[in-house]
C-alpha cells in the first residue's frame, strides 16, 4: 500500500463520523428554523410535517427576535458565564498561588481541591440546592435558625439584652425564588469549576521561570510586584484558555437550571430552545441557530490560540 | 532558595493553614453529602443530629428499592464502558496517522474536529430526537447513548492521544515500516506499548466525561437506557424529606468516579485546554 493511502484510512471514520454527527442535525435545525413547524396544531394540521410548502424564510427568526423571552435569556446566559468566569478565575488565581508553596499535606490538599471537578452535574445541584441552600432544611436554614435562637437567648440577657434587642432576626434566602435563582446557579458552579482554574494556573505556574523570580527577589521586587510583573504575565495565556473554555461549556448549562428552578429566573439559551422544542420546533431551531452563533463567537478565538501550538 | 529564606516566621505557619482552611471549605460539600448518607431521613433534617448522630447502612441497603439504583448504575456502566472503548478504537489510528504521517492538512482537520465540540447540544436537540425516535427506531438504546458518548468525546480523545503519540520518536516508527510490520502490528506492538501511559490516562478521563455527560443521556433515554444522570436529575426531592437516602445514592452515583478524578489530574490539564497549557 502506498505512502500515502494508509494514513488516510486510518483517519476516515473519526472524520466521516464527526463529519455526520456535525452535519446532519445541524442541517436539520437550519432546515426548520426556515420553516413553520409545530408539533400540535389542531387549526393548522399541515404545520405538524416538515414540509417545504410551510416556507416561512426568516420568520422564526423575527418571532424569537421580537420575543421577551428571547432577550431575557441572552441576559441570563451572558450573566451567568459572565460571573462564574470573574469568580473562577479571580478564586483559581489566589489559590494557585496559595498552593504553590510546599507545604506539609500539600498533596492531600490538591486532592481535596480537585474532587469537586468530578462530580456530576445533576449531583452537583441536588446537593446544593436541598442540602446546603434549603432556606429551611438545608444548611443555610439550619445556620439561620441556630443565629435567631442565640439571639433570642442575648436578649434575654440582663443588661445587654436591651442591646440585643435591637439586632434584627435574621431571614433565610430561599434559592429557588425568580430573583435569586440564578446565584445559585452561579455559586454551584463555581464550586465546580474553580478546581479546574487552579489545576491550569498551577500548571503553568509550575513552569514559571525561578531564576527571573531570584533575580527580582534580589533587585527587592515585593511579592505584590513580583506577583503583578512576573506571575500575571506569565499566566495570561493560561487565564485566556481559562475563560474561552469555561464560556463555552457554561453557555450550555442546563442540568443546573432545570434543578434549581426548571428556568424560573435563571433560564438561558439552551433552556429556553428545550422550552420551544415543546412544540414550535420552528422556534427552537431558530434559537438553536443564534445560540450557535453566540457559542461560535468565542470559539474562534479559542481555537485561533489552540491552533498557534498545536505543530510545535 | 533566596525566596524560601524570605519568607517570614509568620507566614511559614499562616500559609499551610490558610491552604487547608481553603481545601477544607472546597471538599466541604462532598463531605457532607458523604456524612449525611449515614444519616436516617429523619435525621438527616434535625439540627440536633447535624454532627452527632447514630450511623446507619440503611439508605445504601435500600437503594434499589428506593431508587432502582442498580438499574442506572448498570447503564452507566455499559454506556461509558463502551463508549470509551469505541472512542479509543476510531481514536487510535487516526491520532496515529496524524502525528506520524501529518500532510498539509492535519492541522485543520485537528482544528475542525475541535469545533465540533463547541457545537451547543440544545441547539441540535429536536432533530437528533426526531431522528433517533421517528427515523431510525433507536431513542432510549444503549446503542444510541454509546455512540452519542462516543462522538462527543472523540475529538478530545483524538487530541490528548495525538499530543502523546508526538512524543514518541519517529524513527522508531519508521523502523517498524522497513522491517515490514503491518500498520495494525505497527500500533498493536509498537504504538500501544510505548505509549500506554497516555492511552491509558485518555481511556480513563473519557470514561469520567462518559459517567458525567447531563445533556444528551437525559434527553434522548425514558427508562431502558437511563443513566445516573438521569436518575440523580429525575428524584430531585424539592422539600429535603429524603435528605439521607438522596445523599446515598448521590455519594453511590459519583464516589468512584472521584477517586478515579484523582489518578489522573495532570492528564484533565491537557486534555481539557488541548495541549495548550503545559
Amino acid at each position: 500500500m502506498s505512502n500515502r493511502t494508509m494514513p488516510r484510512l486510518l483517519q476516515t471514520p473519526a472524520v466521516l463520523l464527526l463529519l455526520v454527527w456535525m452535519l446532519v442535525p445541524l442541517g436539520m435545525t437550519l432546515f426548520f428554523s426556515f420553516i413553520r413547524y409545530v408539533l400540535n396544531s389542531l387549526r393548522r394540521p399541515e404545520w405538524t410535517t416538515p414540509s417545504l410548502e410551510n416556507w416561512r424564510g426568516f420568520g422564526n427568526y423575527q418571532f424569537v427576535w421580537n420575543n421577551d423571552g428571547f432577550w431575557l435569556a441572552i441576559y441570563n446566559s451572558v450573566f451567568i458565564v459572565c460571573s462564574i468566569i470573574i469568580l473562577t478565575v479571580t478564586l483559581g488565581l489566589a489559590i494557585a498561588v496559595l498552593i504553590n508553596r510546599s507545604f506539609p499535606g500539600r498533596g492531600i490538599v490538591r486532592v481535596l481541591l480537585i474532587s469537586p471537578f468530578f462530580v456530576m452535574p445533576a449531583v452537583n445541584a441536588v446537593l446544593w440546592i436541598n442540602m446546603i441552600l434549603d432556606p429551611v432544611l438545608g444548611l443555610q436554614g439550619l445556620a439561620v435558625a441556630g443565629i435567631n435562637e442565640i439571639l433570642a437567648g442575648l436578649r434575654d440577657l440582663p443588661f445587654l439584652g436591651a442591646f440585643f434587642s435591637l439586632w434584627p432576626d435574621l431571614a433565610p434566602i430561599s434559592f429557588r425564588a425568580t430573583q435569586t435563582s440564578a446565584y445559585a446557579v452561579i455559586l454551584m458552579v463555581t464550586w465546580q469549576w474553580t478546581p479546574f482554574a487552579i489545576l491550569i494556573f498551577m500548571t503553568s505556574l509550575q513552569s514559571e521561570d525561578q531564576q527571573q523570580k531570584e533575580a527580582a527577589i534580589l533587585d527587592g521586587a515585593n511579592a505584590w510586584s513580583q506577583f503583578r510583573n512576573l506571575t500575571l504575565p506569565h499566566l495570561g495565556r493560561p487565564i485566556a484558555i481559562v475563560v474561552m473554555i469555561q464560556a463555552i461549556f457554561h453557555l450550555s448549562l442546563y442540568a443546573e437550571i432545570e434543578i434549581v428552578s426548571r428556568g424560573n429566573g435563571n433560564k438561558n439559551l439552551p433552556y429556553l430552545i428545550g422550552e420551544f422544542a415543546t412544540n414550535n420546533i420552528g422556534a427552537a431551531s431558530a434559537t438553536g441557530i443564534f445560540a450557535v452563533i453566540l457559542a461560535n463567537i468565542v470559539a474562534i478565538f479559542l481555537l485561533r490560540m489552540i491552533g498557534k501550538t498545536l505543530m510545535d | 532558595m533566596a525566596a524560601v529564606a524570605q519568607h517570614s516566621k509568620f507566614s511559614k505557619i499562616a500559609w499551610p493553614v490558610l491552604a487547608w482552611v481553603v481545601a477544607l471549605i472546597f471538599f466541604f460539600p462532598i463531605f457532607w453529602m458523604v456524612l449525611t448518607s449515614f444519616k436516617t431521613d429523619a435525621d438527616a433534617v434535625k439540627p440536633e443530629n447535624l454532627i452527632v448522630f447514630q450511623p446507619t447502612l440503611e439508605n445504601y441497603l435500600n437503594m434499589t428499592e428506593n431508587y432502582d439504583y442498580w438499574r442506572f448504575a448498570i447503564n452507566s456502566v455499559i454506556t461509558s464502558v463502551f463508549a470509551t472503548i469505541f472512542t479509543l478504537v476510531v481514536g487510535v489510528p487516526a491520532a496515529y496517522a496524524m502525528a506520524f504521517n501529518p500532510s498539509r492538512h492535519t492541522k485543520d482537520v485537528l482544528m475542525w474536529m475541535l469545533s465540533t465540540k463547541m457545537l451547543p447540544a440544545a441547539a441540535v436537540l429536536y432533530p437528533m430526537t426526531f431522528l433517533t425516535k421517528n427515523f431510525l427506531g433507536i431513542f432510549d438504546t444503549h446503542f444510541l447513548i454509546i455512540l452519542v458518548l462516543s462522538l462527543i468525546n472523540l475529538p478530545i480523545v483524538i487530541w490528548m492521544l495525538f499530543t502523546y503519540f508526538k512524543e514518541i520518536p519517529k524513527e522508531i516508527i519508521e523502523a517498524g515500516q522497513m522491517d515490514g510490520v503491518s500498520t495494525w502490528g505497527e500500533i498493536k506492538d509498537i504504538l500501544i506499548p510505548l505509549a500506554w501511559g497516555g492511552v491509558a490516562s485518555t481511556a480513563l478521563l473519557c470514561f469520567i466525561f462518559c459517567w458525567n455527560e447531563a445533556y444528551w443521556t437525559v434527553r434522548l433515554t425514558t427508562t431502558d437506557a437511563a443513566t445516573l444522570s438521569k436518575l440523580i436529575e429525575g428524584n430531585r426531592a424539592p422539600e429535603g424529606l429524603f435528605f439521607g437516602r438522596l445523599s446515598a445514592v448521590s455519594t453511590a452515583a459519583v464516589g468512584p468516579i472521584i477517586v478515579l478524578g484523582w489518578f489522573c489530574q495532570k492528564q484533565l490539564v491537557q486534555g481539557l485546554t488541548f495541549g495548550a497549557v503545559k
